[in-house]
């Protein structure tokens, strides 16, 4: 472990970390499951001394625009999306019940896996987005509201039950507006739960 | 006498390899013995309520007679454990604080420096700090 956190440490200079990461991300869901400790340290160590500009409200609000106005989603990245790859991330798949935002057991040790990193002291100080997605099947004002309640599930269980601190976190349901396959909008793949660094407190 | 000698070893061993063993369970692991003693229970039981309510607990209490007492001693062994983590996480720059002092002087505090210097420094570092480490899960 001491090896993970002095190559961590080490990442946190430089390198578009996040870029590396999504990549063998999106190739399977499987993957995004199995992140090892030290892929979760490093996905979420800042690459950057800029402080990032994002913040819960402006995503809310930029998602709550494009399904009040019905924009049509682009086929390449959405905005939203192309500004959160610019943040320290990492993605993961939990399961939630159908049509629900009941965590379902099998996932409590992803979300588990997420507080390991959390109260790591690399990541001290830094406070995070808990961003839920879905993919386009169904409403898609319902997938907007849908996923705000299960991003806030994830929010919860990371809070009461594994003691991370609520002022590091915050939750944020973007529904089907940052799509990870916009090429493919129906792909399970789709439904996510990001984890972003937004900087220090 | 030979016990003692196998404790001994066993002493030895630790020394040298210079880490101490947690004493508490990761996150990621608290959270899979849940799911594997009580999930079963809490999918049956407790389907309307999510893991971070604070009420699976007391469902899984109001079901006691259908769940297996496994699920019941191992959530306490997670609370506790979780308990003593976040314990071992805020009591350990004091409990390490001399060792700071005398091995990582002049180390820029943040990033997990103070951190890194006393786990290079692990075979020097006294035992209670190696301990503490060990306990909040960063080793």
């Amino acid at each position: 472990m001491s090896r993970t956190v002095r190559f961590a440490a080490r990442l946190a200079g430089g390198i578009a970390l996040a870029a590396v990461l999504a990549g063998p991300l999106a190739s399977g869901a499987s993957a995004q499951t199995n992140l090892s400790n030290a892929q979760i340290l490093q996905g979420l160590t800042m690459t950057t001394a800029d402080e990032p500009t994002i913040t819960a409200q402006i995503l809310k609000q930029m998602a709550q625009t494009a399904v009040a106005n019905n924009i049509a989603l682009p086929l390449d990245k959405s905005e939203i999306a192309k500004q959160l790859d610019q943040l320290a991330q990492i993605t993961v798949q939990i399961q939630f019940s159908l049509n629900s935002a009941i965590i379902k057991p099998e996932s409590y040790a992803t979300i588990g896996s997420i507080a390991d990193a959390l109260h790591h002291p690399i990541l001290w100080g830094y406070r995070f987005l808990v961003v839920g997605n879905t993919d386009t099947t169904g409403n898609r004002k319902d997938n907007l509201e849908l996923s705000q309640r299960r991003a806030d599930a994830v929010m919860e269980a990371l809070v009461t039950l594994y003691k991370v601190d609520p002022a590091r976190l915050e939750a944020v349901g973007l529904g089907q507006e940052a799509l990870q396959t916009p090429n493919d909008p129906t792909n399970p793949v789709n439904r996510r739960v990001q984890i972003f660094n937004i900087g220090k407190e | 006498m030979k016990r003692h000698l196998i404790g001994l070893a066993a002493l030895l061993t630790i020394g040298a390899s210079g880490a101490a063993s947690a004493q508490t369970m990761s996150y990621a692991e608290a959270g899979a013995l849940i799911a594997k003693s009580c999930g079963p229970s809490i999918e049956k039981y407790c389907s309307k309520l999510n893991i971070g309510s604070g009420q699976v607990q007391q469902c899984l209490q109001d079901n006691k007679a259908n769940v297996p007492a496994q699920c019941f001693t191992d959530y306490t062994a997670v609370v506790a454990s979780i308990q003593k983590r976040v314990a071992a996480q805020h009591g350990a720059y004091k409990i390490c604080e001399a060792d700071i002092r005398q091995f990582c002087k002049g180390v820029k505090p943040g990033d997990a420096n103070i951190l890194d210097c006393l786990l290079a420094s692990v075979k020097v570092v006294n035992a209670a700090c190696k301990q503490v480490i060990a306990d909040a899960g960063w080793q």
